[in-house]
């Protein structure tokens, strides 16, 4: 606890305060040689990346704000004008923004959810299944590195009346594009294919570093396997479980591929990407677009807080230990 | 965090060093013919001018070589095939034309989408010089949608326009005759209705459905948009749909559509379903592009229908709807048009001059079956074969109405889209109301579409 | 030692379903790019008649050679440039203190949850302006930005295992600090940058908003947007087969990968996303 103790190689010494709060010597902070060539050292080699990252994303992202306090129509440059936030407005006002809200909201639920218990499952096999583990992993490797594009077309051919073949598997003739609820959930099979894979490898990786001695103990002392994995298994995966469906939960909300393939946002399956899509590339409403873009930017930041917040489950400790 | 010796020590040295250089020798030596095939622009810088010509049809690539033989060096067209469907075009041309993409030097230009282009300035407009030729014994219709704002911007290259056909059995069964006396929308609506047979109707949610609530709208005296739209900004214009006209298209679709007389997949049928539906046995009535005609034959070739199928088939002028008020018949087409960002300009309106002669027009309409756009042309002996129905289409070419020419015709055509959507659920007192309210609310940005 | 048979069968029974849950759309995909002109309809998971023609329809369009060879060189590209870049700031991050860290890692975390449409639709107007819309360049950049974080992450959570002062202790052993590097730490970090170079392949190779947002031509259009605006053979077919077969050229390369490199792929992701 003394100041004393020796710091590691390049480590800015730490210091206890005094009692009245000012330092043990009241000289101005300074750093070591060491430490300033370390600092720079860093900075250097981050710097590339970091200031990619922030190029790339920074100056679109102010952009799009920018451009959201227009009324902005591409083919019609003249008729630019400032409205402040009254794109904002019309978004919020209008019952489309938030029926696709309502849709896009939906299709999270429903995937992650699925995701989640299917993806538990898998991990489950893959934990306890002595034999075909390699082969398994292989295998569900392929969903994962499958183009979302691919996978789209995949499903919808099969659920396409006039060539696929699931409706005479079941001997039924559902026009599956023909309505809202059938469409969405053929977009969210194929969604929920291709991504509980990955779902379930971060579920095995939390499943594995569980100690074996709890589960053990947990039989020894009678548990049944459902109280086993209630009471040791999920408590001890509260990390990689909150990861997992934070991860996903983000992606789902911002899907955008599956729906263009499959419907292009035909029969009320749009989704809010979907909306930002047409309103700016197909409408050129530059203004209206990019607003739609921002909302959607910052319901996601807003999601993300409150997951992290709600799991209170320290991210950094995820990562730094 | 404990740190550990790596798994496997010198075996994971010995397993990764060769295996690894080999890997990074490939990686560079694909990343260096990545980097020289990027390096790589590939142009051409051969004598004649280079023109692409971005194409909506394979068939009128011919045209673009028959062209070039004429030519004689003074210009080179290449063709670039657009996407299929009319929507699909326009975001293709307006994103290019967006970036300033010079190699958009002719375009073939769906004529509803010429008012965005010319407002938006992508397109060079034609001199007065060249507006003279090109109006030429060009037939009326045509040539009304190639104008914005009192400049030409496209070339009328082909028309199209829809006829009412009908099978001449089912016709006399009913009491009617189409090609003697125009008849009206109730009238056909009845004569299926006694015969127990269909009209075959687009009642899919694109451009299809435009066009049929347009003609509905137009032949009853009005109009979508008020007739000072044309040149106004977006939140000045007009919807005058909301009128007598636009309530007689709604009671007229929606009549159909909630009917026997409407063929099953009414709301999702293009003019290939309308087809299908007319060629089958409950088929009776059909409203449906020149096209056909050849098609007839082509199905009689593979067996979808019998062999004188064609004998049994009328044609008459696009049905009434009021009674005795000729009808407004409905309009499509291409024009050709010269890109702003062109490199060549005269070199693209020389090879305009070639590739929208009467010449070239008839070729294209006895080998892809669209009706060109000169009134000569129609004269010619070999049309005249090919396409017994001529004179219809002359005349429905020389009476149509234009889709509205307007710069905001993407946004105006999908909220009629969504308004008369689906037929079977129009209200003739609702409808027209609500859809010519939205039209105004999405124009002034108050509302998405 | 029955009952733990028993066990087994049931968890192999389980392995077997996965491995069809897996591979069957895949099947189903290859099965309907045999199938040639109308033998679509046959109503049928497999062809009535097994034919190539759809891959020769797919190899002789323009459309689709010229889209492959834009995904390979910018995806290899991408990934290359991404992996070095991340490679110094992961070195950076598991090695050093800094201030900042904590901000870089934060930022990166931002960017991997940023929806990319938000940034296609401007970045459309930027490069139209600039004159980069329609070019290789014009999405190797935007690409840059979103594997950069991937990249940073898998490959500081791999640093963060390698033990470091084998280097060291390899310099007191009588190598340079040169030949330290090469010959122990090389070695050791290769893997991890193996891996974090197919994740971010595959996370390139999949995009496709930008793909269809920042092209207009096969000048620079990727394969998925190219998928997307396939047309048939004639006006009015529908190009299902093609697709289907163009699809399935697409994959083999992930196929190729995942199976070789199947464990590296499992050790990436669950390091870097748990512990990273």
């Amino acid at each position: 606890m003394s100041t004393t103790v020796p710091a590691a190689a390049g480590e800015v010494r730490e210091e206890v305060p005094r009692a009245d709060g000012r330092r043990q010597d009241d000289r101005p902070r300074r750093m070591t040689d060491r430490a300033r060539k370390e600092r720079n050292l860093g900075w250097l080699l981050v710097g590339p990346a970091f200031i990619v990252m922030l190029a790339v994303t920074a100056y679109p992202i102010a952009n799009a704000a920018w451009y959201s306090l227009f009324d902005f129509r591409l083919t019609d440059p003249d008729a630019r004008s400032f409205v402040g936030l009254g794109n904002y407005m019309t978004i919020l006002t209008d019952i489309l923004f938030w029926r696709q809200f309502g849709v896009t909201a939906a299709i999270t639920v429903v995937t992650v959810a699925v995701e989640f218990v299917l993806g538990f499952a898998l991990a489950l096999v893959m934990h306890r299944a002595l034999y075909l583990r390699k082969s398994v992993r292989t295998a569900i490797l392929v969903p994962y590195g499958i183009i979302t594009v691919v996978s789209a077309y995949a499903w919808q051919y099969a659920f396409t009346p006039a060539y696929g073949f699931v409706n005479p598997l079941f001997g039924s003739d559902l026009d599956w594009f023909g309505g809202t609820i059938p469409s969405l959930v053929v977009i969210c099979l194929s969604e929920i294919w291709k991504t509980t894979p990955f779902m379930s490898l971060l579920l095995l990786a939390g499943l594995a570093q569980i100690p074996s001695t709890y589960i053990e103990a947990a039989k020894v002392d009678g548990a049944t396997a459902w109280q086993r994995f209630r009471k040791v298994i999920v408590p001890n995966m509260k990390g990689a479980i909150m990861v997992a469906l934070l991860f996903r939960t983000l992606d789902a909300f911002r899907i955008f591929d599956n729906v263009f393939i499959m419907t292009q946002g035909a029969n009320g399956t749009e989704t809010l990407s979907f909306l930002a899509y047409r309103q700016t590339i197909t409408r050129v409403m530059i203004g209206l677009g990019s607003a739609v873009s921002v909302i959607l930017a910052i319901l996601v930041f807003l999601i993300a807080f409150m997951f992290i917040k709600g799991f209170k489950v320290n991210l950094a400790e995820q990562r730094g230990s | 965090m404990a740190r550990r010796p790596a798994p496997g020590g010198a075996t994971a040295r010995r397993r990764w060093s060769s295996p690894a250089l080999r890997r990074v020798a490939l990686a560079t030596a694909l990343t260096l013919s990545g980097v020289v095939l990027a390096a790589c622009s590939g142009g051409d810088t051969s004598g004649a001018p280079q023109l692409t010509w971005y194409i909506n049809n394979q068939g009128q690539q011919p045209l673009a070589e028959a062209c070039n033989e004429q030519a004689e060096g003074a210009y080179e067209i290449e063709t670039s095939l657009l996407p299929t469907a009319a929507a699909g075009q326009r975001e293709q041309l307006l994103r290019r034309l967006a970036a300033g993409d010079q190699t958009v030097d002719i375009l073939s230009l769906d004529p509803p989408f010429m008012a965005e282009f010319a407002n938006a300035e992508f397109l060079r407009p034609f001199t007065d010089e060249e507006r003279e030729e090109f109006s030429e014994g060009v037939l009326d219709g045509p040539l009304e949608q190639s104008v914005f704002d009192d400049t030409m911007f496209s070339a009328p290259f082909y028309g199209n326009t829809q006829l009412l056909w009908y099978k001449k059995s089912v016709a006399e069964e009913a009491g009617l005759d189409p090609e003697s006396e125009p008849v009206t929308w109730d009238q056909v609506i009845e004569a299926a209705e006694a015969t127990g047979t269909t009209i075959g109707v687009q009642g899919r949610r694109d451009e299809s459905l435009m066009v049929w609530v347009n003609a509905l709208v137009e032949s009853a005296g009005g109009s979508i948009l008020s007739e000072e739209s044309e040149g106004r900004p977006a939140d000045e214009v007009q919807a005058t749909i909301r009128d007598e006209a636009g309530q007689e298209a709604a009671r007229i679709m929606s009549t159909i559509a909630s009917s026997s007389v409407a063929p099953p997949g009414l709301s999702t049928a293009g003019e290939e379903e309308s087809r299908a539906a007319f060629q089958a046995d409950d088929g009776g009535f059909m409203v449906n592009w020149p096209y056909v005609w050849t098609a007839f034959e082509a199905a009689a070739k593979t067996g979808a229908v019998d062999e004188g199928f064609r004998d049994d088939v009328g044609w008459a002028r696009y049905p009434q709807v009021v009674e005795g008020e000729a009808s407004a018949t409905p309009l499509g087409g291409i024009g050709l048009s010269v890109g702003a960002y062109s490199a060549n300009p005269d070199a693209a309106v020389e090879a305009i001059r070639c590739l929208r002669s009467p010449e070239s027009q008839k070729e294209y309409m006895l080998t892809v079956g669209d009706p060109g756009a000169a009134g000569e042309i129609y004269d010619d002996p070999e049309v005249q074969e090919a396409f017994p129905m001529y004179e219809a289409i002359r005349e429905g070419l020389t009476d149509a109405a234009p889709r509205p020419i307007s710069a905001f015709y993407g946004d105006v055509t999908g909220a009629i889209q969504q308004g008369y959507h689906p037929p079977d659920r129009l209200s003739a007192d609702s409808t027209p109301q609500a859809t010519a309210d939205f039209i105004e609310a999405v124009l002034r940005n108050e509302k998405m579409l | 030692m029955s009952a733990d048979r028993k066990g087994q069968v049931f968890w192999i029974v389980g392995a077997v379903v996965i491995i069809a849950y897996a591979l069957i759309p895949v099947a189903w995909i290859v099965s309907l790019s045999f199938k040639a002109g109308d033998d679509i309809t046959n109503q049928r998971f497999w062809p009535t008649d097994w034919s190539w023609e759809n891959y020769q329809i797919v190899f002789e369009s323009d459309l689709f050679t010229s889209a492959l060879r834009n995904s390979v060189g910018i995806s290899l590209i991408a990934t290359f440039i991404s992996v070095v870049l991340a490679m110094f700031a992961a070195y950076a991050v598991a090695r050093l203190e800094f201030p900042g860290k904590k901000l870089l890692l934060s930022l990166a975390l931002a960017i991997t949850v940023f929806p990319i449409i938000a940034i296609a639709t401007p970045l459309f107007n930027l490069w139209r302006t600039v004159g980069l819309y329609d070019t290789w360049l014009g999405l190797i950049i935007p690409y840059l930005s979103f594997s950069l974080p991937l990249s940073v992450y898998v490959l500081s959570a791999f640093f963060r295992e390698i033990p470091w002062e084998m280097e060291q202790a390899a310099q007191v052993d009588g190598a340079t600090p040169l030949q330290a590097f090469r010959k122990v730490i090389v070695p050791l970090a290769a893997p991890g940058v193996f891996t974090a170079a197919i994740l971010t392949f595959f996370a390139i190779w999949n995009d496709f908003i930008f793909g269809i947002t920042l092209t207009s031509s096969e000048a620079a259009r990727p394969v998925p947007a190219a998928l997307a605006f396939f047309s048939g053979a004639s006006q009015f077919s529908q190009p299902t087969a093609p697709i289907a077969a163009a699809s399935v050229i697409v994959t083999i390369p992930v196929v190729i990968l995942v199976l070789l490199f199947q464990q590296k792929i499992v050790a990436g992701l669950t390091n870097g996303a748990v512990k990273g």
